[in-house]
């Protein structure tokens, strides 16, 4: 039987987080910043993700263009305690990833744009 | 955009819904702000406003507040929110399938949106009224009698809907 896109966009996520160690939660949120998908940890606010998150991405995109830095490719905020990935999956939909300091990062990003891409596949 | 004198003559915007509509169009076009973004700050206006009413003694009696049923009495709060915010021109509230309720607004009569006042090209809703309606209603009605059900506003035509979930 075939899965719903709740449950592939689930199985998704749980693969990439399987993939790359130290990815502590993902969600795929629409670019108005809703929700669409998410394994979020309890104490995080899974709508201030996808407001943030969309937020983020439509702002860097938006410099990027003004100060001719091409079309966006990702966007990596680095913390004391660790990143936040966020990527564009297609026109509609972002991929918000939190992640550990210890990430290699190489892994992260190559784990992400496959992950995108089997998103865009069931979006 | 339609031209600007039209829709603040046609819609009768005061000082307040011109900048309010503009000011948030133009955080929209710099990606600042989303639905998503607007309906965790509706719910923090919706908390500030309660404290307005409470301290400008003009939150409704609640045993004066009429309807026989939560929705009439829902309804009759949004009557009372609209009219101290005059949100909107033309709407209504009433009961639809599976217990749930429907705020269906004449888009062009909206007096706030970001876009079809303010003039925000951008993708997508950017509505503050679904969120800011749950939130105050179930302020001043003490306890929860509405559930957002749709994550925003949801446009049919040149009609805007919310659905909620109305509770007993």
């Amino acid at each position: 039987m075939a899965q719903t896109i709740a449950a592939q966009l689930d199985k998704t996520l749980n693969d990439f987080e399987r993939n790359v160690p130290h990815v502590q939660a993902t969600a795929v949120v629409s670019t108005d910043g809703l929700v669409i998908a998410s394994r979020l940890p309890s104490d995080v606010e899974e709508d201030r993700i996808g407001a943030m998150g969309a937020a983020i991405l439509s702002i860097s995109t938006r410099s990027g263009r003004e100060l001719e830095r091409g079309e966006m490719v990702r966007v990596l905020i680095e913390g004391t305690e660790g990143y936040i990935l966020i990527r564009s999956v297609g026109e509609y939909a972002i991929l918000v990833a939190l992640v550990e300091k210890e990430v290699r990062l190489g892994l992260l990003f190559y784990e992400a744009k496959k992950c995108i891409q089997l998103l865009r596949e069931i979006l | 955009m339609a031209d600007i004198k039209q829709v603040v003559l046609e819609r009768n915007l005061n000082p307040y819904h011109s900048f309010f509509s503009s000011f948030f169009a133009g955080l929209a076009e710099l990606g600042m702000i989303n639905q998503g973004s607007i309906n965790i700050v509706s719910k923090r206006a919706a908390e500030y406003l309660y404290s307005y009413l409470e301290a400008k003694e003009i939150l409704p009696d609640l045993g004066a507040v009429p309807g026989d049923t939560p929705t009439e009495v829902a309804k009759n709060l949004i009557l009372y929110i609209n009219k101290i915010l005059s949100l909107v021109g033309e709407y209504d509230f009433k009961d639809a399938e599976d217990g749930m309720a429907v705020l269906m607004i004449a888009g062009n009569t909206c007096r706030i949106c970001p876009k079809g006042v303010g003039g925000a090209e951008v993708k997508g809703t950017l509505c503050p009224i679904p969120t800011l309606i749950e939130n105050l209603v179930n302020r001043i009605a003490q306890k929860d009698l509405l559930e957002l059900v749709t994550s925003g506003i949801e446009k049919e035509g040149s009609t805007c809907k919310a659905y909620f979930k109305v509770l007993n």
